[in-house]
């Protein structure tokens, strides 16, 4: 019988400060050459939207969406905010150190039913991994989608993650940047305001949107997505809950009905706007 | 033929078993048979902080359960189903899988729900025993268990038990219940309960559970735990950063009754109560859930007729 709880180790490869209190960590199999995870019949290690329990014996795991691009098979990058105990631990570690992962868990973004359409994708600050992941898959496959876009909102410019990876993805993406509270250097948007629609060139019959929540999300929603006309059940929203079996079993990341870790953490809006959650 | 064991003998064919098992008697505990194959606290790895070495502490048990109601084997049964899907729980399978299940009832029983042996009461000395499984089969090779043509053979009738009765419709306790979201009781019932998740201890279907390290005090080795949880306790739902989607009384008991009927009902089709009364009879407040649910369902009814 397999147990489905064990973690693999894995080494860290990387780590990249990305604010004062988030990092990328880049993680590698502990044996060189090899992959972390096998790669299914499309290439793909995981499904952007995925997500992996990621941690440290005496200290826990906890759940990271993955955030490299799902192709790469060397490395896989989690980006992790100091919000508690063990990420607070994880920031101390030095590159050489070993962790544990398992996963990916859950189903990802629907990216065949995305492809041929016009995208819209939105989040707010550490809320980026997931989206990162889907972008790169996006730009993989550039020719089979129409129009992309990212807006990505945080409080301050300083707030906003990934800057090198989104001046990179403003080749094949239009990027929309905003904050709420710009500093005298700022040139992009403030707030998640409705004029952000007129940056947006899309067919909205065929458009489809990807958010990671919570931040901006319901803000996005009403000043954005609805006005852009794109319908709920169009909306794809990575949700965030406190998975702690990765399996569907222990209830902690339980919404009405679904459970984000098997059902999502990628729902179509409609799904989950009604729950008593 | 009917196998028929005497009651007096009982005891000295449980003596017999304890040399193939480890056997417990089920009734001695206020805690439901779930605890056997998922302990309320139980190591799932053990890490050396200096060799990193991994490992998982080793399970080599073979448990016998004795004195199961009715109630509780049907309740196995749908836990086993729980742990089975999508993916078998290691944990709970390396206990459950070698393990026998040994009911008793003093009723007459209609359909087994569940377990490997079911003893019957036939007359006031003696009971049939019921085979149910190939494990079963092999606990019962006893002198004391007798083949005897024709048995005294008395009818035992159950109490009738509403709950029950409103079980065998759980489509629509699970519309009832998703229904009654906004009903008044859930706010009667969050000032009247205290928060204390002693009703998923002693429910035997309850499941909640949460993981967490354990580090040794010599600091040089640690364990990792899984332990039982309730969706009744106040960090139940919380997040990295404090926040918590379910932050009062009235919206985790809420989310108790959903899970349980609503949830469960769409899962698996059932609904995850077998009628046991464990949470009504050991609940501080004297909480019931057959109590709540006649309300709303009433209400409902009332609700569709309108």
């Amino acid at each position: 019988m397999k147990n489905i709880y064990e973690p693999e180790k894995v080494k860290i490869i990387g780590i990249e400060k990305l604010s004062s209190n988030v990092s990328r960590f880049r993680l590698a199999s502990p044996k060189p050459g090899k992959s972390v995870f096998k790669a299914d019949e499309n290439g793909l290690v995981f499904n952007p939207g995925q997500f992996l329990l990621f941690g440290l014996f005496g200290w826990g795991e906890a759940p990271f969406g993955a955030a490299s691009s799902p192709y790469e098979k060397r490395y896989l990058d989690l980006v992790v905010r100091k919000a508690g105990v063990l990420t607070e631990k994880l920031h101390q570690l030095k590159e050489g150190d070993e962790a544990f992962l398992r996963g990916p868990y859950g189903n990802g973004f629907p990216v065949d039913f995305m492809s041929g359409k016009d995208v819209v994708m939105v989040t707010g600050g550490c809320g980026i991994p997931p989206i990162a992941a889907l972008i790169e898959y996006i730009i993989k496959n550039r020719g089979d989608f129409g129009n992309v876009y990212l807006i990505y909102g945080a409080r301050t410019p300083k707030d906003l993650l990934m800057m090198d990876a989104i001046k990179k993805w403003e080749k094949d993406i239009k990027v929309l940047l905003t904050v709420d509270k710009p500093d005298k250097n700022w040139k992009g948007y403030v707030g998640m305001v409705s004029e952000l629609i007129d940056d947006i060139k899309i067919n909205a019959v065929d458009a489809v949107a990807a958010m990671c929540g919570p931040g901006p999300m319901m803000e996005a929603l009403e000043k954005i997505l609805r006005p852009l006309g794109i319908a709920d059940r169009r909306i794809f929203v990575n949700v965030e809950r406190k998975m702690q079996c990765g399996l569907g079993k222990c209830q902690h990341c339980a919404t009405g009905s679904k459970y984000v870790c098997q059902d999502g953490p990628v729902f179509n809006f409609d799904e989950i706007d009604k729950n008593h959650d | 033929m009917p196998l028929v064991i005497e009651k007096k003998e009982i005891k000295n064919w449980l003596k017999e078993l304890k040399k193939g098992f480890a056997v417990f008697d089920v009734r001695k505990s206020v805690l439901p048979p779930k605890q056997y194959f998922f302990p309320p606290k139980e190591e799932t790895f053990n890490f050396d902080l200096k060799s990193q070495k991994l490992s998982v502490p080793d399970y080599e048990g073979r448990v016998l359960l004795f004195g199961l109601n009715m109630a509780h084997l049907e309740a196995m049964t749908q836990l086993d189903e729980i742990m089975e899907k999508p993916r078998k729980d290691f944990y709970y399978w390396r206990r459950r899988e070698k393990s026998v299940l040994v009911g008793l009832t003093d009723n007459t029983v209609i359909v087994p729900m569940g377990g490997d042996i079911i003893l019957e009461k036939i007359n006031s000395k003696q009971y049939q025993v019921l085979v149910l499984t190939e494990k079963g089969k092999k606990a019962i090779k006893s002198k004391l268990i007798k083949k005897i043509a024709k048995p005294v053979i008395k009818k035992y009738s159950t109490d009738s038990n509403p709950m029950k009765e409103m079980l065998l419709d759980s489509e629509l306790l699970a519309e009832a219940v998703a229904w009654s979201a906004n009903h008044k009781i859930w706010d009667e019932l969050a000032k009247k309960c205290l928060g204390c998740g002693i009703c998923t201890y002693v429910c035997p279907l309850c499941h909640c559970f949460s993981i967490e390290d354990r580090v040794n005090l010599d600091g040089e080795s640690c364990s990792r735990c899984r332990q039982w949880d309730a969706c009744t306790l106040p960090n139940f739902s919380k997040i990295a950063g404090g926040h918590k989607f379910h932050p009062t009384v009235k919206e985790r008991y809420y989310n108790w009754f959903y899970h349980k009927f609503v949830r469960a009902y769409k899962e698996y089709g059932k609904s995850q109560c077998v009628a046991c009364g464990n949470c009504k009879n050991n609940c501080p407040a004297g909480i019931g859930i057959a109590g709540v649910l006649m309300e709303i369902v009433g209400d409902y009814e009332k609700y569709l007729r309108t």
